[in-house]
């Protein structure tokens, strides 16, 4: 066995080879396998023959009234924690982008909602909004600014809001440093010359700094919109998607086809919707950031 | 000349003021699930709400560690995210230096895949991989998450762990390749040495997403012994009546080291994630 004989070309296959064959068998296959369950009746139960039932499945749960109803949660909770990260992203980034005392504890303060567990964020979230023992009812009331206890996670469509506000608080500071990179990118004389023309800040910001962002808004925004499209222990930890399927997610629906009504058939069908859905929002970004670059 | 100074210090004022907004705004929820587990359980449930505790107790952790399952939990998740860090490491590094240094056919096509996988979403792989692992005995078994994990993770790993070869300069390559230096052994004993910042970042971001990482944990380590930290706490509150002097308290353990981790090393970590993202 002589190793110098290995071409680079098949050494630096072998070398990759390892990693790819398991993320294609933990990835791409299961993905593949889980289309064809989406076009069978595949079942647990003893003595079933499996065959192809066409698009039956994905027929079943557009006609379910909870899927669509999780789909359209989904779409709106993206939506909106989506853009008010973004806006919020964007503030922080502009302020952390001046130099600043304290930096060590700034980029801590930033990092340390990025590095917390969503599930673990979602069950302190769920304490700190306990109608009769949490924090925001506590301070509210003996301030006085409300009279009864306010209920946040079991009304509608409160609950949904107060979901969107533990994913804002959490992501907003991962959306910052994504943008805070792009910023400093932007070379400085750029900013000096626009000063020695006049140009006052709201006019850098607007035909310097955010022309210049674009990429990596783009960026930041693929990556949290199809984050916030398979959200899934968020609703689970923190209000199990009710009230009344308010906060259902898709990912928690498909969940509970699989493991709660160990129907598999048309929990493949709901995966199957949401890769095409997520797959599709990375072709537009795709587009979109052609074109910017074009 | 005053006018400016006034308007200097009320600047820096400013700045002072902006950090206080950010650390109490990220570190409330926290500092708030502290001193609930550090309260007594008639304290938790008064009203008036009593917010600093007057009588401190470290009872709750008493009984976590050691008269519950939420400390077997956090053993779990430090036994999966040590085992599931070092397999990433060891196959990312190679799939790494081979994308950073060597030039083959069809190198752009598997970046290509690597990356356009990392998007897949979890629902679309987790009934696939149930029915597998199910089959192969995988299901209730650290090694069937640790494999999991090393699918999941490999991708962000080899990507900063790239980014980080590419900056070492080729002539040391060169030199250790002339005096006879195989490539796996410039890989483990020239390139990771010199890439330290990048192997700790890459190490701590998989180590850390390992840990916080809930789907594919929820269903291959279903059995309740198994069950790691961020698993075993969020289904707590409906196994057990909501005991949140425990459940706090148990939170609060398992956000310790993921604190600690980030706290010593966020210069290495936001070089890290940025890394994944500036290319």
């Amino acid at each position: 066995m002589n190793r110098r004989k290995l071409s680079d070309s098949t050494y630096g296959l072998l070398l990759i080879a390892p990693v790819f064959v398991i993320v294609a068998g933990i990835l791409f296959l299961p993905t593949v396998y889980t289309i064809f369950l989406s076009l069978t009746n595949f079942s647990f139960l003893k003595g079933h023959t499996l065959r192809f039932v066409g698009l039956t499945n994905f027929v079943t749960i557009f006609s379910d009234t909870e899927f669509v109803g999780s789909l359209w949660n989904t779409v709106f909770f993206t939506l909106v924690t989506v853009a008010l990260e973004l806006l919020a992203g964007l503030v922080l980034a502009l302020i952390l982008n001046r130099s600043f005392a304290f930096m060590g504890l700034l980029r801590t303060t930033i990092l340390f909602p990025w590095a917390l567990p969503t599930a673990l964020n979602a069950i302190i979230w769920r304490w700190l909004y306990n109608p009769d023992f949490g924090f925001f009812n506590s301070i509210l009331l003996q301030l006085g600014l409300t009279t009864a206890k306010t209920n946040w996670l079991g009304e509608i469509p409160l609950s949904m809001y107060s979901m969107m506000a533990v994913a804002i608080w959490k992501t907003s500071s991962f959306m910052a440093l994504i943008l805070l990179t792009g910023l400093q990118t932007i070379p400085n004389d750029l900013y000096e010359a626009a000063e020695i023309d006049g140009a006052g800040w709201f006019s850098r910001l607007r035909k310097i700094t955010m022309p210049l962002l674009v990429p990596s808004i783009l960026l930041a925004l693929l990556f949290r919109s199809m984050d916030a499209f398979r959200a899934f222990e968020l609703p689970f930890a923190l209000t199990e998607g009710g009230p009344a399927g308010s906060t259902q997610t898709l990912s928690l629906f498909g969940y509970r086809q699989f493991f709660q009504f160990l129907k598999f058939d048309t929990g493949s069908a709901v995966s199957v919707i949401q890769f095409i859905l997520i797959m599709f929002l990375g072709a537009l970004y795709l587009r979109v950031f052609r074109t910017e670059n074009d | 000349m005053r006018w400016q100074l006034v308007q200097r210090a009320g600047t820096i004022l400013f700045k002072y003021l902006f950090v206080l907004f950010l650390v109490v705004l990220f570190f409330f929820p926290v500092v708030w699930i502290l001193l609930t587990s550090i309260k007594t359980t008639g304290d938790i449930y008064a009203w008036p709400p009593v917010y600093i505790p007057l009588h401190p107790t470290l009872q709750n952790y008493h009984v976590v560690l050691f008269g519950s399952k939420l400390g077997r939990y956090i053993a779990n998740s430090v036994i999966v995210s040590s085992l599931s860090t070092v397999s990433v490491l060891f196959f990312a590094s190679m799939a790494g230096y081979s994308i950073a240094r060597i030039r083959f056919r069809g190198r752009q096509a598997i970046l290509v895949f690597f990356l356009s996988m990392s998007m897949f979403p979890q629902l679309a792989i987790v009934p696939s991989l149930f029915v597998w692992f199910r089959q192969l005995g995988l299901i209730n078994n650290f090694l069937g998450i640790v494999l999991a994990y090393t699918g999941l993770f490999s991708p962000i790993a080899l990507w900063i762990l790239a980014t980080y070869f590419r900056t070492i300069p080729l002539e040391i390559e060169e030199s250790a390749k002339l005096d006879g230096c195989g490539r796996l052994r410039i890989l483990w004993s020239i390139l990771m040495p010199l890439s330290i910042p990048g192997v700790i970042a890459a190490a701590l971001i998989v180590f850390i997403q390992t840990w916080n990482e809930f789907f594919l944990a929820l269903v291959i380590l279903s059995k309740n012994l198994l069950r790691t930290a961020t698993v075993g706490i969020a289904l707590y509150p409906g196994e057990y009546a909501f005991p949140w002097e425990l459940i706090t308290t148990a939170t609060f353990l398992a956000i310790v080291p993921i604190f600690i981790l980030t706290a010593v090393f966020q210069k290495q970590i936001i070089g890290g994630l940025t890394a994944g993202s500036v290319k």
